[in-house]
């Protein structure tokens, strides 16, 4: 299949169901087909339960298709690969270890030497805004500074994927806003690939460059948009909540076409 | 401090038949500094300390092989499901069995030595802390361990970095409360067979009729018995503060 120089990661007529009782299986996801950029950051929006987070993890390689097929770099995806970060809702930190050594811990669990990464650990504190706590532990820390070092330990082993499972939902509306504008200068800086799951409306038009609405179960591609014009960055221009309204009516008619299923 | 007043205002009157077999701190505690803080007769004679550290010896010695071999084994069973399949309902059917029913049995082959009460210590905790290591194992959340391989880590150093740091809290833990457990039986072990330890000083005061002396044994046993639990705590809530 056809896939351009610059496509980092590629999903082909995927499937996805889970077999269930009695020998039934259900259908979560169903043909999709997404090219993603390199250095492009995606948004996947779409309604809770409706297999946002099952496309997420077959693109890192967390779940095996039913069928189809993930393309890294154009070769087969098999299984989980450190060059495809993730970064869950629940950030998943060590509680043992604090913040300077969570965000080492990428380096420290593949055997490198510390001297070989200290600086690169230093950089990355710095950059998430952490140097006064960099010796807290997880338990000492707000949400939102659990998810910078979430983000900064993903970040610091530099992979060509980061994929983000609604990493803010769980957050109140202001530390939602700050955390997105502090994700959009980390993608500015690091040009990384960024691939961001999330059911806020507002929250996909404001990072995404491109924006994927997933329809309800079983999960298909709806919509793709792109949305890179500088308008889309504000929260207030009349396209973007022009757009804001399109969205909200796309994922209001689904919804109601799949509860008269 | 009111219950001693009470036994020792129990205590004062002379004719009360409790007295003579439930003596009160008055009256034993003073034995201790008569005999110079020995007990027992001629060269089998032993000091207080000697008998304390001999007994908490043998119990962390027991404790510390049943803590690592445990660990160990937990990590073995949850690598492979088919130890998991053949070991554990052995472990099941070890377990339940109480550390004093292995004192004959850990006579015979040992003697009387401090291997003796080792072993008994050991069996008490082994089992029961082997199937908590699996248990705790599989109670990890499966995302901490999925991070640790999406970041590149192997599989060993998955287990060292990840899995042993999210078990320790819970196994510590479990460790603890068996200790209580595991000092009564290498205590019973030392009234049975051995010569030495605070179990011994209780038998040497029942061999003598001299009930000072059992409740002077009984008093250290429980002093020292609640003195490692408050460390065993204060370890745990230094070392292995965290909950995954």
């Amino acid at each position: 299949m056809y896939q351009s120089a610059s496509t980092i990661l590629s999903c082909q007529s995927l499937h996805k169901s889970f077999s269930g009782t009695r020998r039934s299986a259900t259908s979560v996801l169903t043909d999709v087909n997404l090219d993603i950029n390199q250095g492009c950051f995606v948004t996947i929006l779409g309604q809770s339960g409706g297999g946002k987070s099952t496309l997420l993890k077959l693109m890192g390689g967390f779940l095996a298709p039913s069928s189809g097929v993930v393309l890294f770099h154009g070769q087969a995806l098999r299984g989980i690969t450190p060059e495809i970060g993730m970064v869950f809702q629940d950030q998943n930190l060590y509680p043992w270890m604090n913040v300077e050594q969570n965000i080492g811990f990428g380096f420290r669990v593949k055997g490198d030497k510390p001297s070989s990464y200290r600086h690169l650990v230093k950089d990355s504190i710095d950059r998430v805004g952490l140097s006064h706590a960099c010796k807290l532990y997880p338990h000492q820390l707000s949400g939102g500074m659990k998810q910078r070092v979430a983000i900064a330990r993903s970040l610091v082993v530099r992979p060509d994927v980061l994929l983000l499972d609604e990493p803010f939902s769980a957050l109140d509306v202001q530390l939602r806003r700050r955390l997105q504008d502090f994700l959009r200068e980390i993608w500015q800086e690091t040009s990384t690939t960024m691939v961001l799951v999330t059911h806020n409306v507002e929250e996909a038009i404001l990072l995404g460059q491109k924006l994927i609405v997933v329809g309800e179960r079983p999960g298909r591609i709806i919509e793709e948009i792109s949305s890179s014009e500088p308008e889309f960055r504000d929260r207030y221009h009349p396209k973007f909540l022009e757009l804001q309204r399109y969205l909200e009516s796309v994922l209001e008619r689904n919804s109601m076409r799949s509860d008269n299923k | 401090m009111i219950l001693v007043a009470t036994w020792e205002w129990i205590g004062s009157n002379p004719a009360n038949p409790v007295t003579q077999v439930l003596p009160p701190p008055s009256r034993f505690l003073p034995v201790l500094f008569e005999s110079d803080f020995k007990i027992g007769l001629g060269s089998q004679s032993a000091s207080i300390h000697q008998s304390i550290f001999v007994t908490l010896l043998r119990v962390f010695s027991g404790m510390t092989i049943a803590f690592v071999g445990s660990l160990l084994c937990g990590m073995l069973i949850s690598l492979s499901k088919w130890s998991e399949l053949f070991i554990l309902p052995i472990l099941g059917l070890i377990a339940p069995i109480a550390p004093i029913a292995w004192v004959p049995l850990a006579l015979v082959v040992f003697g009387i030595s401090n291997m003796t009460a080792i072993f008994i210590v050991f069996m008490g905790v082994f089992f029961t802390l082997t199937i908590a290591t699996v248990a705790e194992i599989k109670r990890i959340p499966e995302n901490l361990l999925i991070t640790a391989e999406n970041l590149g880590g192997h599989k060993l150093n998955r287990w060292w970095m990840v899995t042993l740091p999210s078990i320790l809290p819970g196994v510590f833990t479990l460790l603890r409360l068996n200790f209580v457990a595991v000092w009564m039986a290498v205590l019973a072990a030392e009234m049975t067979g051995l010569r030495d330890g605070l179990g011994a000083v209780v038998m040497t005061g029942r061999n003598l009729f001299n009930s000072d002396l059992i409740l002077l044994g009984i008093c250290i046993i429980g002093i020292t018995g609640f003195a490692v639990d408050r460390l065993l705590l204060l370890i745990q809530q230094t070392f292995f503060w965290w909950r995954v």
